[in-house]
């Protein structure tokens, strides 16, 4: 950036004594501040030009001197000095040496190839002089909230206004209320003005009218549809996994359905934030307006977006390497903050060590990944009352069996001997043992395994005659069939050769998952995987040695994994019976026996404690055969139940917890490498919030939630509101707005940037609430004509005295056009439309069959997404890759864009589509035609000239084709015509 | 760069039309909204260059270095031995650890330089005199997908600037009618598929062109008008009104004074493209040289993949990757079984055409400024896989390179007497991107680019300039 010359004021501001437009790197004419302000002037050279050697990063540090604190800045030195001497400038070291001329003795040193303008050094020296007054980060300070000058003018523009009179400009004129309402829709829904929008507002002349067009668009559905997608770029969206085979991410879409349907009911952004991260944690799901979806469920499919790797041969990189970018992406879309730069090392700029960096690490790695099924209310629903019939049940047997003992029995043995469960045990080998009631410590997570095994259930038969009680096995079918659960164990270390575990079921799949990694296939992990498919029990063997001293789990899964995408038949089931590890050979967990007595066992039983032995006693009072037509009766119920819920069992892919769990730091980021103790998780102590410790049961996901959503933390709305603000005018205050470190930039209107911010949290959160506030300044209004002087003095119109003319998104691009053309189908929501493959687009992976080129009119939105076959039309544009977060596209200009509007099919075929709609709707005289076209693709009536233009460039076209032999249809003219009209700049670019 | 810049477009399109940065027209907004992103990115070579283009031939799913260039008696000694008794043998990806298994290939010696290669390539052993071997390659992935992206991106992962786009972003191209980083396709994507000559973080116009043969090398390179004259027509019509859109907003419409002259450069594109998949220039024997006149059809593929790599870089494209063709019955480079039939069906495909390339190169005084990289993403085993394969090896491979600044008929490094593990002078993948980029006149820790908080670089925090093998 050095180098790059600005003429810029600098000058006085409200607050904030003195606050540069841009960031110290800025104009050398500038005059030097009288106030200088160490966020805005002097932090940025410190960052820039000393942090490198004299940062955060104790690793890299030059001389053991720091300047990234006041104490490390202002130390003595050994030669008695300091480096910073607050008012006396003559005795700071730090000057002696920039201003050095011996390239020995200079500062930044030759080889560092940084230097210091002049203008730095004399901003330091003033700084030193005035007392080196030293603050925290901008960023890190809470938002302050300013006094407005009058209650009558739009807040917004009171800031920017202010700021316009110092840098001597005045605001522009207003837009014409045809360019607002073209640019107002394409800001809110991406998508052009229908003629009837149009009309509509033109002919509204009432006071308010634009407020009531800002509305129209904000609660349209197609809303959501736009926001959501700036959305999708921060969280790096993708539908499959990319590398080698580019396998499915299962359900990815829903997780798209639910960001549309987030910013369309305008879901309060502190709980956007927090359903992402911690959702299924969260005590109540919210369910989406049908009731079918479980909202919070959903929003969690957040963390299995990136990519994913088939067979790492070192597993525990993969997994190091899926965790920074969870680490990267949680950083960088909630916090703005680079986070994942202190994976090696503490970080070079901001207050981020990489202790910091692992006590994050530590969350993400005690999160689990799970399938959970996309309708999972209904099953929540229908589990709730299959449990009621179970206890039922379970209360029937009671009675007839009390009833069989006699009164007396139950009272005299008070004081029965407790069977005490087995416990998993690292000596014996036993994993766990589901012969008595309880789990054994493995996490029932779903509804299908209930919280406890089978012992003692009722066993009936088809008639639903008590046919005995049930032995203990952990069983997806407690409840009945169709039911979604998984069963996992504690987190082990592997010390032996062999993982066992006896099992059986129907189509179904015990798992072993070392170091969190799911896309278990041959050539390497295939063994870890084991589908089920025996009414008996049978051995599970899992050969495990290769992966001696790795963490594992054992998944019990009443479905299975079809090429990465889980798969559960309607009929499935698995029950286990115990799971072992061992080295030569298997071994049966064996319960010491235990004398018991009739009455002992039962009231074990009424207490739901009873073992093994005490319900052999009991089936022992039974009959062979006990018809109880209470208990049948709620057989049948149960079966009802279960087969009325016809929900077609897909799933997502999701989170669930695992068992809390501290990282040690990888030293240089090497997990070969790891440091003997573990850090405590913790949020980043340097953002205030309430509470930092995430050191939790579970994974801490819900306590990082509550740090980054909590008030007191001065980031969290700041970026959001600056999201808001980039989407609104094509450049946030803050332009870096994944970065609000020390390496982004700082904003362009500080106090602008609180108030939004402190008003956004009083204003519940609501993100439409915002962006309407925004859009009803004036600021938001203006005409793009630039005013007088601006050119000179604000040449990148950072003070907004003009709306900033860009270039529409990819998306908005190729959706006008289909709503130009009609070819539109605004249905919402639901599968992607598949990738249209073109011959061009080769690889592994690469789906059998094209989708169709017009993406059957459905919003680009609802295009398919696979990393290794990224749509030509969006890349050309700048949509990202799905790598990191990337709220900020690139705005670039390639020829592959004039290619594609000049010659892709897509385009010419949206053309010859408008051109029959135009033949068939509009009146029959070509200026009428002109019109029709121009109301759809620009908004506004053409002029004269415009229309002279036209119909003489259609003049041309016809002897062009009439030079060449060819006689040609009134449609192919009117499609060469509009073809072209595809192609002007105004048409592309929002005005 | 900064002051290249103010100088208008013209001197901008030099640094290559697809890698043209946002809007660089001007020198107001758009400038430095593509600035933002670029560090201390873009510029002059650092230091006189050697070479000035790269054609990089990939060897698509790794050649076995012992059966190549990497002769090992000892494996001929010992063959049907097991491997467990000899050294530690590593996790593999298939896990089918064999026997030792001895080449199924002689080995030669060429020129004067007395270069072994073996039989499979005898047409780029006459060339031995030309180039480096290096005998001591490692990597830091044995699968291909991860090996893909690190040796295209110097990271495992998918999602980073492939190094043909940072040449791009560093030097640009020299011709402002044809893209600086060009992908020839000669039918196989490598697995990782296009993200390994993608752009990642730098500006979208970084990234490849996929050319292939015929005659349409790229989507949309042909006007879709039905006849010659109506484009024109329609651009005609389109400059007239872009340029009353521009008259209205003077002074804010630096964007769309590019993306109009950007039809320029796309226009003169459509035939500037085309031109170069179109041999009639080129004589018959030139075309034998290549091997186009083979009764193999993989050769002749081929062989016109390695004759338009020349005509770009005639035509001063920096960076031709070549993708490998698809062989009957073979998986690429990558036989797990079958090796003999597997990795004959491929040299036999590249063999003529590399050595033409090379000559031809020679021939017309194009060798010196231009460096040719042949190699792999990692080597195989010395034991089989199973009982007629060989398994992924990253911790020894082969690699060459001829022209462009490196000296010839040398070899680098060493292997162990099984060629399965390097015992002198490893050279890492950050060590050949960081010759590479020397080679072109770049020092690698120089060209960075600011994304996400921090400097990115080709070379990661790693890589050291091969000086030994330099001319």
């Amino acid at each position: 950036m050095q180098g790059l010359t600005r003429k810029t004021s600098w000058f006085t501001c409200l607050v904030i004594l003195s606050i540069a437009i841009f960031s110290a790197c800025g104009d050398e004419e500038a005059a030097i501040p009288d106030q200088v302000d160490f966020n805005y002037h002097i932090r940025p050279i410190l960052v820039q030009k000393c942090y490198l050697c004299h940062g955060p990063d104790s690793g890299s540090r030059k001389a053991g001197l720091r300047l990234d604190t006041y104490e490390g800045a202002t130390a003595l030195t050994k030669e008695g000095l300091r480096a910073i001497d607050p008012g006396h400038a003559d005795k700071s070291l730090l000057l002696f040496r920039i201003n050095h001329k011996d390239p020995e003795m200079v500062m930044p040193t030759p080889e560092s190839n940084l230097t210091l303008t002049d203008r730095e050094r004399k901003l330091l020296e003033r700084w030193i002089e005035q007392g080196a007054g030293w603050k925290p980060h901008w960023a890190f300070i809470p938002p302050k909230s300013s006094d407005l000058k009058n209650d009558k003018d739009h807040p917004v523009d009171q800031f920017i206004e202010a700021r316009l009179k110092e840098a001597g400009l005045k605001p522009g004129t207003l837009a014409d209320q045809t360019a607002l309402i073209r640019r107002v829709a394409m800001v809110l829904t991406g998508l052009p003005p229908t003629p009837a929008e149009l009309e509509r507002y033109l002919n509204d002349k009432g006071d308010g009218s634009y407020e009531r067009m800002v509305d129209r668009y904000l609660s349209s559905p197609r809303f959501g549809e736009r926001w959501a997608r700036h959305w999708m770029d921060v969280i790096r969206y993708a539908e499959t996994r990319g590398h080698e085979f580019d396998y499915t991410i299962s359900g990815a879409w829903r997780y798209r359905d639910y960001l549309i349907r987030a910013f369309n009911q305008d879901l309060p952004y502190d709980r956007f934030v927090t359903e992402q991260i911690a959702g299924d944690q969260l005590p109540a799901p919210r369910l989406d307006p049908t009731g079918t979806w479980n909202e919070t469920q959903l929003a969690t499919l957040f963390h299995t977006l990136p990519e994913g790797t088939h067979s790492p041969v070192d597993i525990r990189k993969d997994e190091a390497d899926r965790i920074d970018n969870m680490i990267d992406v949680t950083g960088k879309a909630f916090q703005a903050l680079t986070i994942s730069c202190a994976r090696c090392h503490d970080h070079k700029f901001d207050p981020v060590s990489a202790r910091e960096y692992y006590a994050l690490y530590g969350v993400m790695e005690g999160t689990r990944f799970t399938p959970v099924p996309a309708a999972e209310p209904a099953h929540r629903r229908s589990a709730a009352v299959q449990r009621q019939v179970l206890d039922s049940m379970r209360a029937l047997t009671l009675v007839w069996l009390s009833a069989k003992m006699g009164a007396s029995a139950t009272a005299s043995f008070a004081s029965a001997p407790m069977i005490t469960p087995m416990m998993p045990d690292s000596a014996s080998g036993i994993l766990a043992d589901f012969s008595g009631s309880d789990l054994q410590g493995w996490r029932s997570d779903g509804q299908a395994f209930t919280d406890g095994t089978t012992l003692g259930d009722p066993l009936t038969d088809s008639l639903g005659n008590l046919r005995g009680l049930k032995e203990g096995v952990a069983s997806s079918r407690r409840l009945g069939l169709n039911l979604f659960g998984a069963l996992r164990s504690p987190d082990f270390v592997i010390d032996r050769d062999f993982i066992g575990v006896m099992a059986a079921g129907q189509r179904s799949s015990v798992r072993i998952i070392i170091d969190n990694f799911q896309l278990i296939q041959f050539p390497i992990y295939g063994d870890l995987d084991q589908k089920l498919n025996s009414d008996q029990p049978v051995k599970l063997i899992f050969p495990v040695s290769a992966w001696k001293g790795h963490k594992a789990y054992v998944e019990v899964l009443p479905g299975s994994y079809d090429r990465h995408v889980y798969k559960q038949a309607r009929d499935a089931w698995v029950e286990v019976k115990y799971a072992i590890r061992y080295d030569r050979d298997w071994f049966e967990p064996r319960r010491p026996s235990t004398s018991v007595t009739l009455p002992a066992a039962y009231r074990v039983f009424t207490a739901g404690q009873a073992g093994p032995t005490d319900i052999r006693l009991l089936r022992g009072l039974l009959p062979r055969t006990l018809r109880l037509p209470e208990l049948s009766a709620l057989q049948a119920r149960a079966q009802a139940i279960q087969s009325a819920r016809m929900d077609s069992l897909q799933f997502i892919s999701g989170v669930t917890e695992g068992f809390g769990k501290n990282s040690p730091v990888f030293h240089r980021g090497n997990h070969t490498d790891p440091s003997p103790e573990r850090v405590k998780r913790h949020f980043i102590p340097a953002i205030p919030v309430s509470k930092i410790d995430l050191d939790v049961p579970g994974s801490g996901r819900l306590a990082l939630a509550r740090a980054i959503t909590d008030p007191k933390n001065p980031l969290t709305a700041r970026i959001m509101v600056n999201r808001i603000w980039h989407h609104l005018f094509g450049r946030g205050l803050v332009e870096t707005v994944d970065n609000f470190g020390m390496q982004g930039k700082v904003p362009s209107h500080p106090e602008l940037l609180d108030q939004l911010a402190i008003d956004f949290m009083r204003d519940g959160w609501s993100v439409k609430r915002m962006i309407r506030h925004i859009m009803t300044s004036e600021t938001f209004r203006r005409s793009v004509e630039p005013v007088a002087g601006a050119v000179q003095k604000d040449p990148g119109n950072i003070l907004l005295a003009s709306y900033p003319l860009r270039r529409m998104e990819a998306e908005a691009i190729r959706d006008a056009m289909l709503s130009v053309s009609g070819s539109i189908d605004t249905t919402m929501f639901g599968p992607p439309v598949p990738q249209h493959i073109t011959s061009f687009m080769n690889g592994r992976g690469r789906p059998g069959k094209s989708g169709p080129i017009d993406g059957n009119g459905r919003r680009s939105i609802y295009l398919e997404v696979r990393r290794n076959f990224l749509d030509p039309f969006m890349m050309a544009f700048d949509r990202p890759m799905p790598a990191s977060a990337f709220g900020r596209r690139t705005v670039t200009n390639v020829p592959a864009q004039s290619l594609i509007l000049l010659n892709d099919p897509f385009v010419a075929l949206m053309a010859d589509r408008t051109a029959a709609r135009l033949l068939a709707e509009a009146e029959k005289s070509t200026e009428a035609r002109i019109r029709w076209i121009w109301q759809r693709c620009f908004s506004r009536l053409p002029t004269r000239r415009e229309i002279s233009d036209a119909t003489e460039f259609m003049e041309t076209l016809k002897k062009t084709y009439a030079r060449s032999g060819q006689t040609v249809s009134e449609q192919v003219i009117w499609k060469d015509y509009l073809h072209t009209v595809f192609n002007l700049k105004s048409f592309i670019f929002i005005s | 760069m900064l002051s290249r810049c103010a100088c208008g477009f013209g001197s901008i399109a030099l640094m290559g039309m697809f890698g043209s940065l946002a809007s660089c027209s001007g020198r107001r907004k758009g400038l430095e909204a593509a600035l933002a992103n670029v560090g201390g990115g873009i510029m002059l070579p650092g230091h006189i260059p050697k070479a000035k283009h790269i054609i990089f031939l990939y060897m698509d799913g790794g050649v076995s270095q012992v059966d190549s260039f990497d002769p090992k008696p000892r494996l001929a000694l010992e063959n049907g031995e097991d491997p467990a008794s000899k050294f530690k043998v590593d996790a593999t990806q298939f896990n089918n650890v064999g026997k030792i298994l001895q080449s199924p290939w002689s080995f030669q010696r060429y020129g004067e330089s007395g270069l072994e290669v073996s039989e499979l390539f005898p047409h780029i052993g006459s060339c031995a005199d030309d180039i480096t071997v290096i005998r001591s390659m490692v990597s830091n992935f044995p699968e291909h997908t991860n090996a893909n992206y690190f040796l295209h991106t110097g990271s495992g992962l998918q999602g980073r600037p492939s190094m043909g786009a940072w040449v791009n972003y560093g030097l640009g191209s020299e011709n402002a009618n044809l893209p600086g980083y060009v992908v020839l396709d000669g039918g196989l994507i490598p697995p990782g598929g296009l993200d390994n000559f993608k752009n990642g973080f730098l500006p979208a116009g970084f990234q490849a062109s996929i050319l292939r043969s015929g005659p349409v090398p790229v989507a949309n390179i042909r006007p879709i008008d039905s006849i010659a004259g109506i484009q024109d027509d329609k651009l005609a019509y389109l400059a007239r009104q872009d340029a009353s859109l521009l008259q209205s907003v003077v002074g804010a419409g630096d964007e769309i004074e590019s993306a109009i002259r950007n039809y320029e450069l796309a226009y003169r594109m459509q035939s500037s493209i085309p031109e170069l998949t179109e041999f009639k220039a080129e004589s018959e024997a030139t075309k034998k040289l290549y091997g186009l006149d083979s009764t193999d059809p993989h050769t002749r593929n081929y062989g016109a993949q390695c004759l338009m790599a020349r005509r770009l870089v005639e035509r001063g494209v920096r960076f031709i990757e070549l993708t490998c063709p698809q062989t009957n019955g073979t998986d690429r480079w990558d036989q797990h079984g079958n090796l003999k039939a597997g990795h004959e069906a491929n040299a036999h495909a590249v063999d003529k055409p590399i050595a033409g390339l090379l000559k031809d190169l020679k021939l017309r005084g194009l060798l010196e400024d231009t460096l040719v990289v042949w190699t792999g993403e990692f080597g195989r085993t010395p034991f089989a896989q199973g009982t007629d394969g060989r398994d992924h090896n990253p911790s020894a491979f082969s690699m060459w390179m001829a022209g462009g600044g490196v000296r010839g008929g040398m070899v680098y490094g060493r292997t162990d007497e099984y060629g399965y593990r390097v015992e002198e002078n490893p050279v890492t993948v950050h060590d050949l991107h960081a010759t590479m980029l020397h080679l072109l006149g770049i020092d690698h820790k120089q060209l960075t680019f600011h994304f996400g908080g921090r400097d990115f670089r080709l070379t990661d925090v790693h890589g050291n300039v091969v000086h030994d093998i330099l001319a």
